[in-house]
């Protein structure tokens, strides 16, 4: 029984400022993180199989770090620990989304370089060797052969780690960031209508994930080597062979 | 004349201790094809990834016309590689990219060709392997025939001075292999220089300038198919032709 569930409230909190607001902090933070984190993980997945040890050393006390320790602890300390123990971040600029950046980024690097690694694993080392004895060399085999056959197995579990990540940027409430979570809560705090500000946020966070799922299922099309991946792309012309 | 393309002198290889190359010379000259036979683990294949500059070897050394390159760095190496044109048994067409991509990308990467002009070159080679129609097909979409048929197109775009065969249809269905003959028979009487591991008995008998049988990490013997079929010197050599046919 819907006993107290004010729909003009929820329609209000839904379109009001605070709440497309965070909506579209939540989705940024989410967005350049994780582009950090492939980027770095990218590196990260280079090292781990580096014929150097100390490099290997180092991205496994990296990930152990990152892993072992709860995201919302690394996120108090770059906030609230790093300005105390480098005097630089004691700074106007150092700003409650630049510190969750770099949290969150550091964070979910340690679980891509995982993914990335498997993905660079999953292709076929017969097309390295094949690049090679054509005369390429290794950055170009990565960037031409490597890599793109990597992503089609990394899209999947990137999704997932976007969907983790975007749920993640909610813990920056605790470092006062505007997020959603936070216009949720000052707005169900305002008047006890709790219900309906929660419901407006949780609207959101289906519509962004939701989102994301069809630019994943496009991605995957794109990054299928058949030409019945890419029907759609490539028209066939209707009139075929029946006209001979 | 007769000179010499490709030549391996006394070379040793071992991965884990294990000497899977015992000094091994051969020797080829321009327009001759060698098939090389020999029991699993003789070090057919470790060879010919030698002779490829794929693997550096232990001791010994590689001359490619003339200029010893088994010295050289991984760097200087990746050039001198695409004068050798190498075809696998699992064909490793790219599986990101066309046919046509596939036969391109030599070009592109490493020769520094324009695209327009890398097409063009592409596509020539794709029909002289009868494949012009599939030049938009994914290996994906191909037979093992045809994709092995691109994998010779795309070593032999790049003009190398030699092309190497490591057992090309043995991952073949049997009615696909006669397509990949073809094409090959077509390069011995072009005069292509050839190294073919294979146990394509018939082929070699048909176009061998000579054929070399390998046993544990040597060569044992080498003669012309006539003489080798019919009258090998090795005991081991017998055995083993023996058992193939």
């Amino acid at each position: 029984m819907l006993a107290s569930f004010d729909t003009h409230i929820f329609w209000e909190a839904l379109t009001s400022r605070p709440y497309w607001h965070g909506a579209l902090l939540a989705l940024e933070l989410t967005l350049v993180s994780l582009a950090a984190a492939c980027v770095i993980g990218f590196f990260l997945a280079l090292g781990r199989s580096s014929r150097f040890r100390s490099v290997r050393g180092f991205v496994f006390f990296y990930s152990w770090i990152f892993r072992a320790t709860p995201t919302l602890l690394q996120l108090l300390f770059i906030w609230n620990g790093l300005p105390q123990i480098w005097s630089t971040f004691a700074n106007d600029w150092f700003k409650p989304f630049l510190a969750a950046f770099i949290a969150l980024s550091l964070n979910e690097a340690a679980y891509m370089s995982e993914i990335i690694r498997a993905g660079l694993l999953s292709v076929d080392p017969g097309q390295e060797l094949a690049g090679r004895a054509l005369g390429m060399t290794r950055p170009r085999i990565l960037r031409r052969v490597i890599v793109p056959q990597a992503i089609r197995i990394i899209i999947p579990p990137t999704g997932n780690e976007f969907i983790t990540l975007l749920k993640l940027t909610s813990l920056a409430y605790v470092i006062s960031l505007h997020e959603l979570l936070t216009a949720a809560q000052v707005r169900g705090a305002a008047d006890f209508h709790y219900a309906e500000a929660y419901s407006a946020a949780v609207i959101y966070y289906l519509v962004i994930v939701s989102v994301l799922m069809a630019i994943q299922a496009q991605l995957e099309r794109r990054y299928t080597w058949s030409s019945a991946g890419r029907r759609r792309r490539v028209p066939v012309p209707a009139v075929a062979h029946d006209a001979r | 004349m007769n000179d010499v393309v490709l030549r391996a002198e006394e070379v040793r290889k071992s991965y884990d201790g294990l000497e899977v190359l015992r000094g091994v010379s051969i020797e080829v000259g321009r327009g001759e094809v060698k098939v090389i036979i020999g029991p699993s683990g003789s070090g057919k294949s470790t060879l010919l990834r030698c002779l490829a500059l794929l693997e550096p070897v232990d001791s010994g050394s590689v001359h490619l016309d003339g200029h010893e390159l088994s010295g050289l760095r991984e760097k200087e190496l990746a050039v001198h590689r695409s004068e050798v044109g190498m075809v696998f048994q699992r064909f490793n067409l790219f599986q990101n990219m066309t046919a046509l991509a596939n036969v391109m990308c030599g070009l592109v990467e490493v020769r520094g060709l324009k695209k327009r002009e890398a097409r063009e070159r592409a596509r020539e080679f794709l029909a002289r392997v009868g494949l012009a129609d599939k030049a938009d097909s994914y290996p994906e979409e191909l037979s093992g025939g045809q994709q092995q048929r691109v994998a010779i197109a795309r070593a032999l775009v790049m003009r190398p001075k030699a092309m190497l065969f490591d057992e090309p249809t043995s991952a073949l269905d049997v009615e696909l292999v006669r397509e990949v003959l073809d094409v090959m028979e077509g390069l011995a009487r072009d005069g292509m220089t050839m190294v073919v591991v294979s146990h394509e008995l018939r082929f070699a008998h048909h176009v061998a300038s000579s054929i070399l049988m390998m046993d544990e990490g040597k060569v044992i013997e080498e003669a012309p198919p006539d003489r080798f079929f019919a009258s090998p010197s090795h005991e081991r050599t017998k055995r083993f032709l023996a058992l193939v046919e």
